[in-house]
Parts: C-alpha cells; sequence; structure tokens
C-alpha cells in the first residue's frame, strides 16, 4: 500500500487582529517512517520522514523546526505568530528523501 | 466550529487553570494577569529520573549549563493509549520581546530510538513560545522539554508518560 504523502495544509483563524498572537495549525500527509517498522511481508521498510519545516511570514523566516522519525505520522503541528502585518505566511516541509511540500496562507486583518 | 473561533480554547483554558490554582495556592485575589508565573514550587526537575543515553544527550546539546525547573509547562496524557499519537502540548511564561525571548524548545523522550525527539526554533516574531504536536513513543518513558533563552537560560520541565500499545512504527 502507497501511503498519501503531500496534501501540506494551514489554517489560520478566521478573524485576525494586528499585532495579536495567533495560533497557526499546519498538517502535512507523510508516513514517517522510522526505519524500524515491516510491511505485510516482514521486510523492512527504509526509514522516511519529515526533517525539517521552515516557516516564513513576509519572506522572512520566523521559525524552523528539526524534526525525527519519532514525530507522529501525518504530522500535526500548531504554533504561535504575532500578525504584526498582512502578508502571506509559508511553510516548507523537507522529508529525507529531499522532497520539499510547500503551502502558503494570507493573513489578513478583519475588518 | 473551528476551535479558534471559540473564545474559550483549549490553550486559554489551560493558561487560565494553570494561573487561577496557583493564584489559590498563594491564597491571594490577584488578577488573573498578574497572577504568579507559570511555574510554581514542587514543579519536577527537568533532568528527574533521568537514563543514561538521554544524559548523553542533554550533555551534548547543552554541556554542563545548569537546567532550571520552571517556566515552562507540558501537557501531556499520564497514560497514553497509542504510542504512535502521543499528544504533546508544550508552554510556556517567557517572554517573546526583540530582546528577550525563547530561542527553541527541545524535546526529549529517554526510551526512543531519536532521545532528541524535535527542536522548535522560535524568534521574537512569533510573539510566543509553544508547541502543539503528536509523537511517537516506543514505550513508557519520561518525556522532557527544555526551553532555551536568547540569553542562554535553560527551563525544563519532565512528565512520565504511560503507554499502553507501543508505537514506534
Amino acid at each position: 500500500m502507497t501511503p498519501t504523502i503531500g496534501d501540506p495544509r494551514i489554517v489560520l483563524p478566521q478573524q485576525i487582529k494586528r499585532d495579536a498572537v495567533i495560533f497557526v495549525r499546519a498538517m502535512l500527509a507523510h508516513p514517517m517512517y522510522t526505519g524500524m517498522s515491516r510491511d505485510h511481508d516482514g521486510t523492512l521498510i527504509p526509514e522516511y520522514f519529515v526533517k525539517k519545516v521552515t516557516v516564513t511570514y513576509g519572506g522572512a523566516e520566523i521559525a524552523h523546526f528539526e524534526w525525527t522519525s519519532g514525530v507522529s505520522a501525518d504530522p500535526y503541528i500548531e504554533f504561535p505568530v504575532r500578525a504584526t502585518r498582512e502578508a502571506p505566511l509559508a511553510i516548507a516541509w523537507t522529508d529525507s528523501k529531499g522532497h520539499v511540500y510547500r503551502q502558503s496562507a494570507n493573513v489578513a486583518f478583519s475588518a | 466550529m473551528r476551535p479558534q473561533d471559540r473564545d474559550l480554547t483549549r490553550r486559554t483554558f489551560l493558561r487560565a487553570g494553570t494561573l487561577a490554582l496557583a493564584a489559590l495556592a498563594a491564597g491571594t485575589h490577584t488578577p488573573l494577569e498578574a497572577a504568579a508565573p507559570l511555574a510554581r514550587e514542587g514543579d519536577p526537575d527537568p533532568l528527574t529520573g533521568i537514563i543514561e543515553p538521554a544524559r548523553k544527550v542533554v550533555r551534548a546539546h547543552f554541556g554542563d549549563r545548569p537546567i532550571r525547573a520552571g517556566h515552562v509547562t507540558m501537557d501531556t496524557p499520564e497514560t497514553a493509549p497509542d504510542g504512535r499519537q502521543v499528544p504533546i502540548f508544550i508552554d510556556t511564561d517567557l517572554p517573546q520581546t526583540s530582546t528577550e525571548y525563547v530561542k527553541a524548545l527541545h524535546l526529549i523522550v529517554d526510551h526512543n530510538p531519536d532521545i532528541y525527539l524535535a527542536g522548535y526554533w522560535l524568534t521574537p516574531a512569533t510573539g510566543g513560545a509553544s508547541i502543539d504536536t503528536r509523537i511517537k513513543m516506543r514505550r513508557s518513558s519520561y518525556v522532557r522539554v527544555i526551553a532555551e533563552t536568547n540569553r542562554g537560560e535553560l527551563w525544563g520541565t519532565a512528565k512520565f508518560v504511560y503507554v499502553t500499545l507501543n508505537g514506534c512504527v
């Protein structure tokens, strides 16, 4: 069975006020194999996981996360960002095969 | 309804609850905003019950710098039914300003194959230092969080999490 990989998602709050700290939720479909599990034939599944996550806001890096295969499959994360301006918030997930999954969402202030 | 659309989220509930307890413990009627920091006396030593392999990892990352108890809380179930999906919620009450901020949150699980499970590197632009995520645990183990400030101070906490179904798959 081939796992689903990709489908990066970012969820921002619906109402954002200027200078408020918002909580960004991000998800990616990824098997996060540790290299220690076996498939149904007993063959070891090689390790394959997301190693690095980079968060940019208006083009400037504001956070990055270093992961191991100890992060759960289909990794989910929620983290704070201070909404200082209307700009895109972009996340790039890089896995151990060098594939990069990107998603971005626009921080826009509610009237 | 999405959680963030509610006035009272899990995050604000936890924070308010902790502060309220702190205020009660102090026997005062201070408003919540002025209440004591998240950390209180009796916080677990961040390195309590540590096993040698994990101690080596901690030493490799932080040398002999002191890791003090306080300012960091970790909310996770005492018993995790599924070791493949253990929710971990890390929060701090340390400032996140341009001059004083949490540079990184380090997550350590003593009995996992990768003892240093994840590092979350933050900047003043995040406006706070908290992380909500899901991790795998091979077996019951201490889970530790160490917050590193831009001035090089280290604050941490630890909690033993029982795992019913082991989950390093």
